[in-house]
């Protein structure tokens, strides 16, 4: 306990950081008119309103999340070197690995904050379609948590890159490592349509180097009422945790090198 | 400056902006008339390639497939509203709704009745059509309503009744399948085209269709095959009239006075029917019912 009530302190404060930032608040509001315009969307298509409310629904919660992840997540480290606060928390009992998964848990907690607030706006503009909720529907809570744990792996990757780069690059970079994870599956293929042995294998170390983002991708399907394997659950959940582990190691080992002075 | 001086210099600002927002408005309307000839570009599709923007949706194909579906309503829409005939744009945007999301049925269903609706009110090509049913089964082999829309294109579009007994039969194959698909087709299969089976069809249609459009569609072909009934049937109503009379009747209210007809009959639009100077029975100029093109002859199942 003693151990970790300074990670959970960084948490808490992180979290609270992030919710008095009115950029968070105007994402979760925009996010909120948009799955509201989703009900209207549908008016001028044909058979797909309940359809449509739900893929715009799951990917607003998708982009918000990541924007959010993002933005907070390139400043998590780089402000408080930048604003000197660093320097006093670390002059308290406070560890460097301990500041790093903090403010890991405390984007973490922010992001399952939002994602709850924009799935509760998401299930409201389902009722208020359908008056009813069909057994089916409960896909809908996979979906959404495979969306957190793609930000969860986001926020990871963006802390990494936070630990030794400017917020700018940080962004970058961690965009465009999103960008690739979705694509992974098509470097593998890649790799194997080339016939040469030394590409194939190349593509397939990078297919599991890489995170590989399309692994959460289930909104198209829950949005036809298909289950989602209990198995995949699991095996995401574990795959979320183990690299999101390997990431918070690196940041720990880089941050703890860091020269701050 | 004193305050008396700020409230008139308040007011001539509150009435420049008002003024200058009806003038901006003004202006407008008349760039608006004279951009019309500008904006009547041809449509086109940036991206042809349903694989490429599944890619590029980063995860989001869903929605970007619901987005396309939309196009495609709204391209058929468009088209009819401004009634062109060239629906060359909705077989690719239907391909690539469908790479988008394969198991967007509505895609599927009602895409092939945009597809195989006849010009001006479709483009007309069932076989388009059938090439997208076919694609829905390969990705929904459970959906055995795809069964049913592939053989109604043969039957109703192509008038290739074996093709249509066959999808019939292989959708009753299905475990989810109502019973009647088998019926139909053995139906299809022994008699070929007939109204009674298209009247069935439709009326499946009709029921199961949950878009007011498509309901009104099947009602519109319900009510085409209703007024071919009734006119066969007065048609029968004449041949008795000049039996009895020994001369053709000049109007239908001469069979109502021979006690032939109750009175004189109206379609199912409410418009009366008519005698046509040669003597035939005909809709009223005011009805807007289309009459359905008569089937071929029935073509019997050759017993082995």
């Amino acid at each position: 306990m003693k151990n970790s009530s300074p990670t959970l302190a960084v948490t808490l404060n992180t979290f609270r950081e992030a919710v008095r930032d009115r950029v968070l608040y105007n994402l979760v509001a925009f996010a909120v008119i948009l799955i509201a315009s989703a009900v209207l969307f549908g008016e001028i298509s044909i058979g797909i309103q309940k359809t449509i409310l739900i893929n715009l629904g799951l990917s607003s919660i998708s982009v918000f999340g990541l924007l959010i992840s993002i933005f907070l997540g390139i400043g998590l480290v780089f402000k408080e070197v930048d604003k000197r606060s660093l320097y006093a928390l670390l002059s308290k009992p406070v560890r460097r690995s301990q500041f790093i998964i903090g403010k890991f848990l405390g984007l973490n907690l922010t992001l399952a904050v939002n994602t709850a607030l924009m799935s509760a706006g998401l299930w409201a503009a389902l009722y208020y379609l359908a008056r009813r909720f069909e057994a089916p529907d409960l896909f809908i809570w996979v979906a959404i948590y495979f969306i957190l744990l793609q930000l969860f792996l986001v926020t990871a990757i963006c802390l990494f890159f936070s630990c030794f780069s400017t917020p700018l690059l940080s962004a970058i970079f961690t965009f465009l490592l999103y960008v690739i994870g979705t694509f992974s599956a098509d470097l593998r293929a890649f790799g194997e349509m080339t016939q040469n042995a030394s590409w194939k294998a190349l593509t397939s170390f990078l297919y599991y180097l890489l995170p590989n983002f399309s692994d959460f991708s289930v909104a198209a399907a829950v949005s036809h009422g298909k289950p989602v394997a209990g198995g995949l659950i699991l095996l995401n959940t574990l795959y979320t945790l183990c690299y999101a582990a390997v990431l918070l190691a690196a940041s720990v080992a880089i941050f703890a090198r860091k020269d701050l002075k | 400056m004193s305050r008396a001086g700020a409230k008139p210099i308040a007011a001539v600002f509150a009435l420049v902006m008002i003024a200058g927002l009806a003038a901006s408005a003004g202006l407008q309307t008349a760039i608006d008339r004279r951009m019309a000839p500008y904006l009547g570009t041809p449509d086109e599709l940036w991206i042809p390639s349903g694989k490429v923007l599944k890619r590029l949706s980063l995860g989001n194909s869903g929605l970007m497939a619901d987005i396309y579906w939309t196009r495609v309503v709204q391209y058929y829409g468009g088209q009819i509203r401004d009634r062109k005939t060239d629906f060359s744009l909705l077989g690719p945007l239907l391909d690539i709704t469908v790479e988008l999301d394969p198991n967007l049925l509505v895609a599927y269903r009602f895409g092939s009745i945009f597809l195989c609706e006849a010009s001006p009110r479709g483009a007309g090509e069932p076989m388009q059509a059938v090439r997208l049913i076919e694609k829905g089964i390969q990705a929904n082999p459970d959906e055995w309503r795809l069964w049913h829309d592939l053989g109604f294109i043969y039957y109703w579009d192509l008038k290739n009744y074996p093709a249509a007994a066959q999808a019939y039969l292989d959708g009753s194959k299905n475990s989810h399948a109502d019973p009647w698909m088998k019926v139909m087709a053995a139906v299809i299969s022994q008699k070929g085209g007939n109204r009674e089976t298209s009247r069935f069809l439709w009326t499946e249609i009709y029921r199961s269709a949950e878009d007011t459009m498509i309901r009104q569609n099947a009602e519109e072909h319900l009510q085409s095959l209703q007024a071919m009934d009734d006119m066969e049937e007065l048609d029968k109503r004449i041949l008795l009239f000049r039996e009895k009379t020994g001369r053709p009747p000049q109007a239908l209210s001469e069979l109502v006075t021979e006690g032939l007809l109750k009175g004189v009959p109206i379609d199912p639009l409410g418009f009366p029917y008519r005698l046509s100077p040669g003597g035939k029975v005909v809709l009223s100029p005011k009805s807007s019912i289309r009459l359905e093109e008569e089937t071929p002859p029935p073509q019997p199942e050759k017993s082995s």
